[in-house]
């Protein structure tokens, strides 16, 4: 055992290879339609793609993550999204009427991160119960056919809270005007308003804290541990039933905080997570099912994809453009742009 | 001596299939103790009911003196008992210093305060040949085997499960192995080893059990059970008789 580095290839070496790979060339060619639409409409092509990016980011890693650990591809993924943006609402509205007649610099400071705050919590608490109620329970009884299984619960979870959601809350929107209500901010030629500002930082601060969280704890070992081989997790002592449920509860966390962020730009109401389910799915697919580290790149892409399509085609082509590029990709790369990483479904 | 690992009519049957026939056994401290049996005797159903993986259907394990029928893995590992797979199973895609690493976390009754030295110790007590931060994707099978031990060791066991570990390797390696074998032996862990090569076998195990169609036909010292004509039928089956 030695403990020198291992022999490094010469950095051009792994560029080019990079490069010429499928994850490169994309990342390549965003990055260039990025700058060139900057060049040609202006700077709030970028801000809009990386605010939106950013928070799609949190949503997809979410999905992917609990694809790759538990095995379930979760529609009712957007229904976190909604459920923060709900709790969101509720939390920071009424602070926003009281602060309206009682000024206080203070409290209209820390009120919106209270409200977020507040929205991943609930969110990761729905995380748990639901693997704590459902399924828990399913995998006990028997995983044969789990993928379709919780395919399936998922999708009734998904109507079930929906249709609560409406039966208590009622359908009308619950959107709020903005979280600061303060002047946009003028950086070079670009007026930003502190809300965008407010929710990139939040993304890419969160982003930072879950990549330390699962590259360098050892409970983030533990989850990456589950998700390569869930038997070899058990064999080295590792609780799965507390992973299983820390998972849901990151997930649905963060998707739950990508909705409270945002609720300046998509008020509350019942069928809200539809829209941000799609777009999680559509950057799981496009860069590859369970990847975690390539939902986040990927939830830029179509970020950008939004952004260059509304602007430059139509808004009401948002979504078909992502959809077409996915169905074009798929031919060429089944298992996305960089590679699936679920573990096999039955082990063993 | 004290039995560290007593088995009662253990019993594993896969729908009209007997793969565990009431199996009774017990494990002294400090011996290595080996499993043989043709291909599909039911060795490594054997292990599975006891280490967690399956849920026997009948009979009672104890486990240094606690009843542990039908615990999971995970409780297993950390009341001490470790093992490796006739398959190597890493988690790929983490350096070989990050495996186990995670078993020295998870796997340990106590908290342990500095997992990264422990494990770094247990992949020198193993001559673990590479540099630690290789990703376990890129090792080969003697590597992956090593990785698998200095893993299991990692949660500091009483009684390690070896299964085939010896399997695919050459005449060199295979004594490298025996010798990192009987080192862990020494430092205080019992060993119980299914194997099929002979050598590994007599060289290494101060007892043996026989398992033929799930059941166990014989037990006993190394030289006993080798020599027991049952035993020679049961390997060589109806070319004995012609
Ligand atoms: N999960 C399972 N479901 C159904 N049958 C099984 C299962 N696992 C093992 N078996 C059967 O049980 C019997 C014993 O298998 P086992 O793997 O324990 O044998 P073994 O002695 O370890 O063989 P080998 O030397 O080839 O490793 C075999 O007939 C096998 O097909
Ligand atoms: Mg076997």
């Amino acid at each position: 055992m030695k403990e020198e580095k291992l022999l490094k290839e010469p950095f051009l070496v792994v560029f080019k290879r990079w490069m010429m790979s499928a994850g490169g060339i994309t990342i390549t060619l965003a990055v260039v339609a990025a700058i060139i639409a900057t060049i040609d409409s202006g700077p709030f092509i970028i801000v809009n793609t990386v605010v939106t990016g950013g928070m799609w980011a949190l949503l997809s890693l979410g999905l992917s993550l609990v694809f790759g650990v538990m095995n379930i591809p979760n529609f009712a993924h957007g229904e976190f999204f909604l459920i923060g943006s709900m709790t969101a609402y509720f939390v920071f509205n009424p602070m926003r009427l009281y602060l309206n007649d009682n000024p206080s610099a203070f409290l209209s400071a820390i009120a919106p991160f209270l409200g977020i705050f507040l929205a991943f919590l609930v969110g990761a608490l729905m995380g748990i119960i639901m693997e704590k109620l459902i399924f828990s329970p399913l995998r006990k009884r028997s995983r044969d056919q789990w993928v379709m299984n919780s395919f399936l619960l998922t999708v009734g979870i998904s109507v079930v809270i929906i249709n609560n959601i409406q039966l208590i809350w009622g359908a009308n929107f619950k959107g709020i005007p903005s979280y600061w209500n303060v002047d946009p901010l003028e950086f070079l030629g670009v007026r930003l308003s502190v809300d965008r500002l407010a929710a990139l930082l939040l993304s890419v601060i969160t982003l930072a804290i879950f990549w330390y969280f699962m590259r360098r704890t050892q409970t983030g070992r533990a989850v990456r541990a589950v998700a390569q081989d869930e038997t070899g997790a058990l064999l080295v002592g590792i609780n799965l039933n507390k992973i299983l449920s820390l998972t849901m509860a990151l997930s649905a966390g963060l998707a739950a905080m990508a909705g409270a962020s945002l609720l300046f730009m998509f008020p509350a109401y019942p069928t809200a997570g539809l829209k941000p389910l799609y777009v999680a799915w559509y950057v799981v697919i496009l860069v590859g099912l369970g990847n975690v580290s390539a939902a986040v790149i990927g939830g830029f892409i179509v970020a950008l994809l939004q952004t260059l399509t509304s602007y430059y085609i139509g808004t009401g082509w948002e979504d078909v453009i992502p959809t077409a590029v996915i169905i074009i990709m798929l031919i060429f790369k089944p298992s996305g742009l960089f590679g699936s990483v679920v573990k096999g479904v039955h082990e063993q | 001596m004290s039995a560290v690992l007593e088995t009662n009519e253990v019993l594993k049957v896969f729908g009209g299939l007997t793969a565990v026939d009431h199996v009774t056994l017990s494990v002294q401290e400090g011996e290595i103790f080996g499993i043989i049996g043709p291909n599909g005797a039911g060795k490594t159903t054997f292990l599975n009911s006891i280490a967690g993986t399956y849920v026997p259907d009948g009979g009672q394990v104890r486990f240094l003196g606690e009843d542990t029928t039908g615990f999971s893995s995970d409780a297993m590992c950390r009341r001490g008992m470790a093992r490796t797979f006739q398959i190597s199973k890493p988690f790929p895609k983490m350096t070989a210093l990050e495996n186990v690493m995670v078993a020295a976390t998870f796997g340990n009754k106590t908290i342990i305060k500095n997992p990264t030295a422990l494990a770094i110790e247990k992949l020198a007590f193993v001559e673990f040949p590479m540099p630690v931060h290789t990703p376990a994707e890129s090792l080969n099978t003697v590597q992956l085997k090593r990785l698998d031990l200095a893993r299991a060791l990692a949660s500091n066991p009483r009684l390690l499960l070896l299964d085939e570990l010896a399997a695919g390797l050459t005449t060199g390696e295979l004594g490298d192995l025996m010798d990192i074998i009987r080192k862990i032996r020494d430092s205080g862990v019992t060993i119980i080893m299914i194997e099929h090569i002979m050598r590994v076998i007599m060289g290494l195990c101060d007892r043996l059990a026989v398992i033929y169609y799930g059941a166990k036909i014989a037990e006993g010292p190394t030289i006993e059970v080798a020599q027991d004509p049952k035993v020679a039928e049961a390997y060589l089956g109806k070319k004995y008789d012609l």
